[in-house]
């Protein structure tokens, strides 16, 4: 009796999900008709005829529109892989202050936790473009020559050049997402119990050693989940690109709606281009995990 | 003396152990103390505030009509006195317990100062805006979010093959999607998916469109707290004669919310800086008034002045929101030992 | 499963079918009547053309117009909401019906008139506009040749940037454009020496020049890319909209041709009632003939109009004048009388 209810509630509910997006889809087809917008991809192959500053494969505006989403996934993905990298160290490092032993960088990396956490990232990324990047008004050069040099027209990092979008992009969503990894850094170190600790310095190893060797690969399997969630959100983020002028995918997309006046299907390409993007990294982070766990437990 | 003088001992057990550490540390002292002079010095000398002096009324209330501004204004004064309460701690015990309530309340009674209706005359919602307009998106997406995350996170729990099944669609594609997507959505596609005829404010729309994106992440949230009960507390409710719901809901749930208050007071404040992102979408909530008075020509070009100030208020409101959800989580314990 | 799949079909066509039979052909004007207010679609971000200003209120040349169609179909400017939008966002909100017509520094062309492209359709043209470059005078840049190479701030998703794009590709010569989003990054982007040029229609170089400290310093190019008329639009199909919108437009150019302006509309008024053998303005300002009705808006929309934003001269003068925050010489948006292309069909 009991089963055969459970039975009917699903139905019901499964009824009432399908009849709302019936309803929706049915709107959706009457105002698609009324407003002449109709639906279909067939622009797609058309020529998109605006520039990009930025492509990591040839591009000219006589290419297609397809061809030039492709560049900006192309785009975001460059940008989330150095970003990924960059807020990984930045945050290891401040996660590992705010566990250290030094009480000034403590109260330090306290702060810039505060600060960056409790401040939107939209704000951030327009003040490191229009006020930390374009505001440079002569090259700076890093002491040790060609290694590093910046200017309001872009870095110059051992002879790679990277506009001053990318830079700046590169540099918010990496101090952003640091703040959030330096937590769950934080975390996976205080899950180590605290004999851990004891036993390495009564062994008589070195801070820096005992930190690397036996805390470090004890708090991984509790700091990755963490993490994984970090970058998946800072994928998701990188999408505020638009706000300091580089081409990432939802750029491209935004100007391609505009042109086309098809919203529906630059949505849909928005949605399908981010869901493989995420199954990316976190196939990725799985392969990490394992990797990981395999090297823990020969 | 005695004491300045452990002060010292302190800072040097603390700060200047060995030399490694005395050289981070004058290096982070010099570093600290260079940005905070020049900061200064620009903010006194080289800075015009007169951009936020004198669209302050803008940057509170966004373009509310001039004879009504009481209206807004005192339901950011109310935000002031409700924080002032909450973190001082009430003597009297009979606030301490309708704080919640008053809290959960916050948000419909901005939508009625703002909106009107019963005495007050309407207000269409293309004048809300500026700080005003930021808290009332933030307060409203909480409400209806949380609800909404909390039935998601039970589906997802659910024994029913197909509750199930829906609500982790639902939960993992939300939360594999940007939200400036889901906005975009919001503002531009939701519109073709109504009936021709029925039409729903942009405020509303962007209500709608956090609700559908935060509830993901609360339904998460709240997921990790119902795991963190123990089997026993849902046995023990069984013994008692109880029905699954009556479980549900007066014993595991509190319980699941009580851990998860950490992560949902992230979530919210979350919440607060993402509606900075509906002035990408065309909102003149902070941000978008920001861009507003920058695009007036007596104030070109003074952006810097403008996103400090932005920054400052954010950082302010963030924090406080924290504070709040820290002594309400105090307030909730103590409750719990009070029982 | 097949059933009920087959039972939701049937609904769902049902209940198009309902929703089919209520909506009718009724005009957008009937709907902005019975609404009593008329809902503008503006950007919000321009100088001089529509912006927020101190009080709050939004200002410029493209919400005066809009003002003026809410004095003429509903006999008084305050009657108007503004709803500020994005530039990709403008096209779906009228398409949708969200607002009632668009006043957003809108180019009209080919794309955006026909019902294949955008499905707008246009109001005489209210503002002649051309792209241009601005630069750094210390640049010593005169023409867009010795721009190769160099960085451009544009505005993303308009005709600026295709239009840019087709001048430095039909010279084949390389550039690199810096897309933002709206105007003000553009200039915060050129201001900080992102870029060595920026381009938008000039009415919008030279109102950002105006608000510059130092804006002897830079020059805007000789150099004009495009032809940009800029006009109010509703959506297509909608006739007795546009003609109305069409002939509020036509009423402010010939109410400066006129000399009818807003201090003395009334003295005007007086005259006509006073001398029936002025039958041109008799006719004009709605005292006899039918022109309004014809419309359907008052008989007396001229009058409205020009009692609550003036002629089309004092519009401009006000936004765009000399004295104003942002002067634009008229050039070609002086009436035709006077040399410019502002002309007016005879109100008959």
């Amino acid at each position: 009796m009991k089963i055969s209810y459970n039975a009917i509630a699903q139905l019901l509910i499964a009824l009432l999900v399908i009849f709302v997006i019936c309803i929706l889809i049915n709107n959706l087809t009457l105002n698609l008709i009324k407003t002449g917008l109709g639906f279909s991809f067939a622009w797609l192959f058309r020529p998109a005829s605006f520039a990009l500053a930025e492509h990591p494969l040839p591009y000219s505006p006589s290419d297609s529109y397809a061809w030039a989403l492709f560049i900006g996934w192309l785009n975001s993905l460059k940008v989330i892989f150095y970003s990924l990298l960059l807020a990984t160290l930045i945050g290891t490092c401040v996660g590992l202050f705010r566990v250290g032993k030094n009480a000034l960088l403590r109260i330090v990396s306290a702060g810039y936790i505060a600060i960056i956490r409790q401040t939107p990232l939209l704000l951030q990324l327009m003040f490191w473009y229009f006020v930390a990047i374009l505001g440079i008004k002569e090259t700076i050069t890093s002491p040790i020559g060609d290694l590093l040099s910046i200017s309001n027209q872009g870095t110059n990092f051992l002879g790679i050049k990277l506009s001053a979008e990318f830079t700046s992009l590169l540099i918010g969503l990496s101090v952003f997402t640091s703040a959030y990894i330096a937590e769950v850094v934080r975390g996976g170190i205080n899950s180590v119990q605290k004999g851990q600790w004891e036993s390495f310095r009564s062994l008589g190893l070195r801070e820096s050693t005992g930190l690397y060797k036996i805390i470090i690969p004890q708090a991984l399997p509790a700091i990755l989940p963490g993490l994984t969630s970090q970058y998946l959100n800072l994928a998701k983020n990188s999408t505020l690109a638009i706000a300091v002028g580089y081409s990432d995918i939802y750029a491209i997309n935004d100007t391609i709606i505009n042109q086309t006046g098809r919203p529906i299907e630059g949505f849909i390409i928005l949605l399908l281009s981010f869901l493989f993007l995420n199954l990316l990294i976190s196939n990725g982070m799985e392969l990490l995990n394992s990797m990981i766990t395999k090297s823990n437990n020969p | 003396m005695k004491n300045r003088y452990s002060q010292i001992k302190n800072l040097k057990r603390v700060a200047f152990s060995n030399t490694v550490d005395s050289i981070v540390s004058l290096i982070i002292i010099s570093i600290g103390i260079t940005t905070l002079l020049t900061l200064s010095k620009w903010m006194i000398f080289s800075a015009n505030w007169s951009v936020v002096s004198i669209n302050l009324p803008l940057f509170l209330f966004g373009s509310f009509p001039n004879d009504q501004l009481w209206r807004p204004g005192l339901w950011i004064s109310l935000f002031a006195i409700f924080s002032l309460i909450t973190i001082l701690g009430p003597q009297w015990s009979w606030l301490r317990k309708s704080l919640l309530l008053l809290w959960i309340s916050y948000g419909p009674l901005g939508v009625f100062l703002l909106a009107g209706g019963i005495g007050l005359s309407s207000v269409e919602s293309q004048n809300w805006g500026g700080l005003t307009l930021t808290i009332l998106l933030t307060s409203c997406s909480a409400i209806f979010s949380l609800p909404l995350g909390i039935a998601l996170a039970l589906g997802r729990q659910s024994t029913l093959p197909i509750v199930k099944n829906l609500s982790s669609i639902y939960i993992d594609v939300m939360r594999s999607i940007p939200l400036i997507a889901v906005l975009f959505f919001g503002q531009l596609l939701i519109p073709l998916f109504l009936p021709v005829g029925l039409e729903i404010d942009r405020v509303s729309r962007a209500i709608i469109a956090f609700t559908l994106f935060v509830s993901a992440y609360i339904a998460e949230d709240v997921r990790g707290g119902l795991q963190s009960i123990s089997r026993t507390q849902k046995e023990a409710g069984e013994v008692l004669g109880l029905h699954p719901f009556q479980i549900t809901c007066l014993i595991i749930l509190p319980q699941a919310l009580r851990v998860a208050l950490p992560s949902l007071t992230n979530q919210a404040v979350g919440l607060l800086q993402n509606t900075s992102l509906m002035a990408i979408l065309g909102l003149v909530e902070l941000l978008g008034v920001g861009r507003s008075v920058l695009a007036n020509p007596e104030f070109i070009g003074r952006y810097i002045e403008v996103y400090l100030l932005l920054a400052a208020i954010y950082w302010i409101l963030g924090t406080l929101m924290a504070l709040i959800a820290r002594h309400l989580e105090q307030q909730l314990t103590l409750e719990k030992k009070d029982l | 499963m097949r059933r009920i799949f087959t039972g939701i079909l049937t609904f769902s066509m049902l209940l198009t079918g309902c929703v089919n039979s209520s909506v009718g052909t009724q005009s957008r004007l009937e709907l902005i009547k019975r609404r009593d207010s008329l809902i503008c679609g503006v950007s919000g971000k321009i100088p001089g053309f529509s912006f927020l200003n101190r009080n709050g209120t939004y200002q410029g040349l493209d919400v005066d117009i809009c003002k003026a169609f809410a004095a003429a179909f509903l006999g008084s400017s305050q009657k108007v909401q503004f709803r500020p939008l994005t530039a990709p966002e403008r096209f779906t909100a009228i398409r949708t019906g969200e607002i009632d017509l668009l006043s957003r520094n809108t180019t009209f062309n080919l794309s955006r008139d026909s019902s294949k492209g955008n499905g707008l359709i246009f109001a005489p043209i209210i503002f002649h506009d051309g792209q241009g470059l601005m630069v750094r005078k210390s640049r010593k840049i005169n023409n867009i040749e010795e721009l190769a190479q160099k960085s451009i701030c544009v505005g993303s998703g308009t005709t600026t940037e295709q239009n840019i794009n087709d001048a430095f590709e039909s010279k084949s010569l390389p550039y690199t454009p810096i897309k933002y989003q709206d105007l003000n990054q553009v200039v915060a982007g050129y201001l900080q020496g992102r870029c060595a040029a920026m381009t938008s229609d000039r009415s919008q170089l030279a109102a950002a020049k105006s608000g510059f400290k130092n804006p002897k310093a830079h020059i805007i190019l000789d150099d004009v890319l495009s032809k940009e008329p800029l006009a109010p639009a509703a959506a297509e199909g909608d006739q007795l909209l546009s003609d109305a919108m069409r002939w509020v437009v036509f009423a402010l150019f010939t109410a400066e041709e006129k000399g009818i302006t807003q201090s003395n509309i009334n003295e005007k008024l007086e005259i006509a009632r006073s001398n029936p053998q002025m039958k041109p303005l008799r006719r004009f300002l709605g005292i006899e003939g039918d022109l309004g009705e014809k419309l359907g808006i008052p008989n007396d929309f001229v009058v409205k109009v020009i009692t609550s934003t003036g002629n089309y001269g004092e519009i401009y003068n006000r936004h765009l004048g000399p004295n104003s925050k942002v002067p634009i010489p008229r050039g070609l948006n002086k009436i035709y009388t006077e040399g410019g292309l502002h002309f007016a069909p005879p109100f008959n």
